[in-house]
């Protein structure tokens, strides 16, 4: 019940639209790449799908966190614009049950974004260059794979934006507050083991980069666990909210 | 009601708001980098040029490529928010007032907004190069007629893109929308930077200009001098145009 709801309150606010529009653009990017200079990516050695993730992730997994950032945004603001929360709140529902039907809407555009990235992604390995010709199986397990990890690594991003979100009553702030820390976290050192861990720095990582360094399962594992650290402590804010308000 | 009084009225909207502190924050979190990796700017990698002005055009690079135009997304939204929450434009298009006026002193607002984030950034600058030269010994801070000069014409550079968002906030009211397009627009300027028509991208505008300081400072890097040509009256022509449009579309949709 809880997430028809949810869903019923995004019906008109470009929810839907504005992250198809995001995984449009972001897919944009290797696209472009790949029609204006094919040739300083064909030339070079390695797995063409890897290539092709090194050099475009960067930018696909920002646009991913900017959208995620302003759905979070718009989640709350049209629970706070007209005093919507406060309605929330009388209904006998859990208080959680709130940021649960958000977190889970969340991370299905998520998942439906990430996928259709990796898709364009495995699309143009295989468009572009000639010599790659995995079977089947193997480019399944490449596809289903880098969709899973990114989505993964993406996942306390967004559910740390839903948490900033729904303690800022101001759109503007939980904006700023999401901007600050994508501008701080990406101008901070990437090859740091720790702060790739961190929210808002581990969309970055790619599946290739986390097997070369064997770092696939600390990667899923941490951010599991911040995804459940973050749940817990929206539960505890509601909970503390409610005594003060 | 005259143009400053205006604007003092909507600066008096915004007191409560926290927006200094949300522009302090990014430009504190900028400097700290290059302070904990000072070294770094001795190791220029090939490139000529001299550690201090290393320092301080790599630590200028995160603001004008992803500070600037974020900061002004999130102003947009202030300006806008704090108006539509409350039904406080309608309050305001009640008023006795022209309304083009009405929408350029809320624009004058986010260029001033800017200002206030430049002022921020240089004062950073000094104190962080301070501290870096008394950290590796070595003086790092240039001059400072060179430092609020490159500063103020990053800032000008910001103005036609601050027009844009402003068209796009005025224009779009689906919040999602403005502040999606406004926040998407940053990522690609670093491709279009490289490409021919740049000049018509105004979010690469300072991104541009301190790329051509990085050229003036580190021969061969980029262009040593600014094309005037095709970018002033393309930057002139797309400020009028989104300016003329947000001032058309201010308040629209309320006075249906």
């Amino acid at each position: 019940m809880i997430l028809n709801l949810e869903i019923k309150k995004l019906k008109r606010t470009g929810y839907l639209p504005a992250f198809l529009g995001g995984a449009l653009l972001a897919s944009a990017f290797p696209l472009a790449n790949m029609l204006f200079r094919p040739e300083t990516f064909t030339a070079m050695p390695g797995n063409p799908f890897d290539i092709l993730m090194d050099a475009n992730w960067q930018m696909m997994a920002m646009l991913n966190t900017l959208v995620s950032i302003c759905g979070a945004c718009m989640m709350y603001h049209t629970e706070y614009a007209d005093h919507g929360a406060q309605k929330m709140d009388v209904l006998p529902i859990h208080a959680g049950s709130t940021f649960l039907g958000k977190s889970v809407i969340a991370a299905f555009m998520l998942a439906m974004v990430t996928a259709v990235e990796v898709l364009i992604l495995a699309g143009c390995a295989l468009h572009w260059f000639p010599d790659y010709r995995p079977d089947t199986a193997e480019l399944l397990k490449n596809i289903l794979g880098s969709i899973l990890f990114q989505w993964t690594a993406s996942l306390p991003t967004v559910v740390l934006m839903l948490v900033i979100a729904s303690a800022c009553k101001n759109m503007w702030v939980s904006l700023g507050t999401g901007v600050i820390l994508v501008f701080t976290l990406f101008i901070f050192p990437q090859d740091n083991v720790v702060l790739s861990l961190f929210p808002f720095s581990s969309p970055y990582q790619t599946l290739a980069t986390a097997a070369e360094n064997d770092r696939i399962f600390l990667f899923l594992g941490v951010c599991a666990a911040e995804i459940l650290v973050f749940g817990v402590l929206e539960l505890i804010y509601q909970k503390l909210r409610r005594c003060v308000e | 009601m005259n143009f400053f009084s205006l604007v003092s009225v909507e600066l008096k909207k915004i007191k409560r708001s926290k927006i200094l502190l949300i522009l302090l924050v990014p430009v504190i979190m900028m400097w700290i980098p290059s302070i904990i990796n000072s070294d770094f700017a001795f190791d220029t990698r090939g490139i000529p040029i001299t550690p201090e002005n290393n320092f301080f055009i790599q630590g200028y690079m995160g603001m004008v490529w992803f500070m600037i135009p974020a900061s002004l997304v999130i102003c947009t939204v202030l300006l806008v928010q704090t108006e539509r929450s409350r039904g406080g434009i309608l309050k305001m298009l009640s008023l006795p007032v022209n309304t083009a006026k009405l929408c350029l002193a809320k624009f004058t607002i986010l260029i001033l907004l800017a200002f206030a984030q430049m002022l921020m950034t240089v004062c950073a600058y000094c104190i962080s190069a301070a501290l870096v030269s008394w950290i590796q010994d070595y003086n790092f801070i240039l001059d400072p007629l060179y430092v609020c000069g490159n500063t103020l014409s990053i800032y000008a550079g910001a103005i036609p893109m601050a027009a844009v968002f402003w068209m796009i906030a005025c224009l779009i009211h689906t919040p999602v929308f403005s502040v999606g397009i406004g926040l998407a627009s940053i990522v690609p300027s670093v491709l279009i930077i490289n490409t021919k028509v740049w000049f018509a991208y105004p979010m690469s505008y300072p991104f541009y200009l301190l790329m051509v300081q990085y050229g003036k400072a580190a021969e061969g890097m980029y262009d040593t001098r600014i094309d005037w040509m095709p970018w002033l009256p393309a930057s002139i022509l797309i400020t009028v145009t989104a300016l003329v449009v947000s001032c058309i579309r201010f308040g629209a949709a309320e006075r249906k």
